[in-house]
């Protein structure tokens, strides 16, 4: 009897599996699948559709796409724009980021939480009502100082607007990362007479590794990612991010959407190359924060 | 030249500090334009960012530099819609003393804020080397100037295939009348075709067919009119264009919504229609598919409907360049507009392989292929240029009202009044333009 139970529980718990792997395969069939058909779109050309339609037998594939997309999209001038945008941009962040956490988890002062709720709010507004207003702000500041383009059209100004857009999700992740750091590690670096700064620096900022190793490769991904301010703060196309050279590709009217689909996954290729890299920190950036000490 | 254009943008200049440009325009940042003189650098963007085009653009300001000795730096504007959202920021901000724009409201807008240069000395420079219509299309109807050198265009025309005309008997070469019109459209869906091809997914391309019954119905000036708010939409007049247009629905395609005006030239292109309204931007698509196809495309105006008004008005999309009052050498952004427009300008655009329609009256046409012979003769027989439905009136009504006013009267064409009645609410409802 007792024997017969646990084969049908085993049963069970394998027709479960069955199911849960089958819902699985699905959904990842659902999230290749527009890649694979972008892919399958990038190896043909453009002629072949517009005589054929979109579902036919090809007669050519090829990479020829690839190399049209890599020679009009001008390929290395926008994607060291975008290097040159998110890596000071990140860096930044990160160092804010884990200066404000850090205060705001190892004193304990009256407005700790306000600060840090503040902090994240930003994060709740939509940069599209944030726009105008800091176009404004720019154009301002620049005739101020009698250069308007100090931060409108320049590095500067785009990487400012990273910097203070994506402080507040650093703040939040590596505030609640350090609060499972035991509270005795600060206490004897105060007990040793450590200063501010040098309990910052020497004691809590290599413990934060893991957290901002997962936050920096999540950061540079999203801030490469980023259209919408370099398409508005930058008025020089030669200063645009990866992200807008896609759109050499397409025309006023007529776009070819094979040699689009070939630029696309070019301009997704540097991400893709990041995560699978640093696959583990990618994965440990998304759970971190969750469980709080 | 350069005395007359220096007061003409001095005045502009005034006048757009005296609007304050929106109020953030630095006094100070706009009076040191007028420093400006004409022999110095150019900044120029193009509204493109084609690898072809941008070729051509750069061609326009390497031949500049080689006939003047000015030298012009050329750069893409990026994406083009995300440059046409954000011209007033553009604009505003440091813009390129010249660059490629649409005219129209578009233009005439930013113009009356103060943000663009007057260039109505160098449409009088240009003279009779542009024709009247391209002029009409250009000038700005709140004061009478002209805020854009106009280069190019194309008209919107019914486009059909000539050897479906051959089958059904009909003309090939015209469709004038609206009982050919019918004749067509009954003849083709006879023959297990669609009639009318439509393709409204994206809410502008009926408003092609509509603005172009407007006109052959109620004339010109009711239809500039009735696009700023100097008709009312329930006005029976406009109700009577609704009524035209849904004559066509019956022969229409029943998937209207779900294609848009690239599924429109695909029906063409796969002989399943008669006959469709669509500007003519695409004919290359046909030459791509053979030859054969491109000799069969053929464009007409859109039939008569009205004696009074025969086929006296088209749309016909004028592009151009713009100055901005805000930039750093204004004048020398008008001198090099003033030579786009002309007749080296064009010629170099040619050169460097622009397929464009250029409208000046001293080029030579003759060895334009029959259907590029054809779009000019479709433009050349108007009297009255529009620059269609979205840029003849404001962005916040077109995009946001009509469209979607017309989507719907093609869903249920049996509740005009409905539909008329919401459209005059929401113009109604509009905040005054600044």
């Amino acid at each position: 009897m007792s024997v017969k139970k646990s084969v049908g529980y085993k049963n069970r718990q394998k027709r479960k599996d069955r199911l849960i792997s089958l819902l699985i395969g699905v959904f990842a069939l659902l999230w290749i699948t527009p890649i694979l058909w972008t892919f399958w779109t990038s190896l043909r050309p453009y002629t072949d559709i517009i005589q054929k339609g979109v579902f036919s037998r090809p007669d050519t594939l090829n990479f020829d796409n690839y190399f049209n997309a890599y020679r009009q999209m001008d390929i290395w001038q926008y994607l060291s724009n975008s290097f040159i945008v998110a890596i000071p941009a990140v860096i930044l962040t990160l160092f804010f980021g884990s200066l404000l956490a850090f205060v705001i988890t190892r004193y304990s002062f009256r407005f700790n939480l306000y600060l840090l709720l503040l902090f994240t709010a930003g994060n709740l507004l939509p940069v599209q009502l944030v726009y105008a207003p800091l176009f404004k702000i720019y154009i301002w500041i620049g005739d101020l100082v009698g250069n308007r383009n100090i931060l409108y059209d320049s590095y500067i100004g785009l990487i400012l607007i990273h910097v203070a857009l994506q402080v507040g999700f650093a703040t939040f992740v590596l505030s609640s990362y350090m609060k499972t750091i035991p509270k005795e590690i600060s206490e004897s670096a105060m007990v040793d007479g450590a200063s501010v700064f040098r309990h910052y620096w020497n004691v809590i900022l290599p413990l934060l590794r893991p957290p901002l190793a997962a936050l920096s490769v999540l950061m540079t991904t999203w801030i490469y990612n980023e259209f919408f301010w370099a398409i508005v703060m930058i008025k020089s196309d030669s200063k645009r991010p990866i992200t807008s050279a896609l759109g050499r590709l397409q025309g006023e009217y007529v776009t070819d959407y094979n040699l689009l689909a070939a630029g696309a996954i070019m301009a997704a290729l540097p991400t893709l190359i990041i995560f699978f890299i640093l696959k583990r920190q990618f994965v440990s950036g998304l759970t971190i924060g969750s469980t709080k000490g | 030249m350069s005395e007359t254009t220096n007061s003409v943008s001095r005045r502009t200049v005034l006048k757009g500090a005296a609007l304050g440009g929106v109020g953030l325009v630095g006094a100070g940042t706009l009076l040191s334009s007028c420093g400006s003189d004409s022999s110095g650098p150019v900044t120029f963007t193009a509204r493109t960012n084609v690898e072809n085009e941008l070729k051509i653009a750069q061609a326009l300001a390497d031949a500049y530099e080689a006939e003047t000795g000015i030298p012009v730096t050329m750069q893409g504007s990026g994406d083009t819609n995300a440059f046409q959202d954000g011209i007033s920021q553009y604009l505003q901000g440091t813009p390129d003393d010249a660059f490629q724009w649409m005219a129209g409201f578009r233009t005439n807008f930013r113009a009356d804020q103060g943000l663009l240069v007057d260039l109505s000395e160098n449409i009088s420079a240009l003279g009779n080397q542009i024709p009247e219509g391209f002029v009409s299309g250009a000038t700005n109807p709140s004061d009478g100037k002209q805020y854009i050198i106009p280069t190019t265009w194309y008209p919107w025309g019914l486009h059909y295939r000539k050897s479906t005309m051959l089958e059904l008997g009909l003309d090939p070469e015209n469709i004038a009348t609206w009982d050919d019109f019918m004749k067509l459209l009954e003849g083709t869906q006879k023959k297990g075709l669609i009639g009318y091809a439509m393709g409204d997914k994206g809410g502008w391309e009926a408003m092609g067919t509509f603005s172009i019954i407007n006109v052959r119905l109620n004339g010109y000036d009711y239809h500039i009119d009735l696009l700023n708010g100097r008709e009312k939409w329930t006005d029976q007049r406009t109700i009577d264009t609704f009524n035209q247009f849904a004559l066509l629905i019956p022969y229409m395609n029943k998937n209207f919504l779900d294609i848009s005006w690239d599924g429109m030239r695909d029906l063409l292109l796969a002989k399943k229609c008669g006959a469709m309204m669509m500007g003519s931007w695409w004919a290359n698509e046909f030459k791509a598919k053979s030859q054969e196809d491109y000799d069969d495309l053929w464009i007409v105006p859109f039939p008569e409907i009205n004696p009074a008004y025969g086929r006296d008005s088209i749309d016909a999309p004028v592009d151009g360049l713009c100055v901005a009052s805000n930039s750093a050498n204004s004048e020398g952004g008008a001198a090099f507009a003033q030579w786009c427009g002309s007749e080296e300008g064009m010629l170099a655009a040619q050169a460097a392989g622009d397929t464009n329609l250029y409208a000046n009256t001293n080029l030579d046409t003759s060895d334009y292929d029959p259907f590029n012979k054809q779009k000019l003769a479709v433009i050349g027989e108007a009297k009255n240029v529009m620059n269609f439905l979205d840029r003849d009136c404001r962005n916040d009504f077109a995009g946001t009202i009509v469209g979607p006013a017309i989507q719907n009267f093609l869903r249920k064409p049996n509740d005009v009044n409905g539909i008329v009645d919401g459209m005059q609410a929401a113009w109604d409802a509009l905040p005054a333009l600044a």
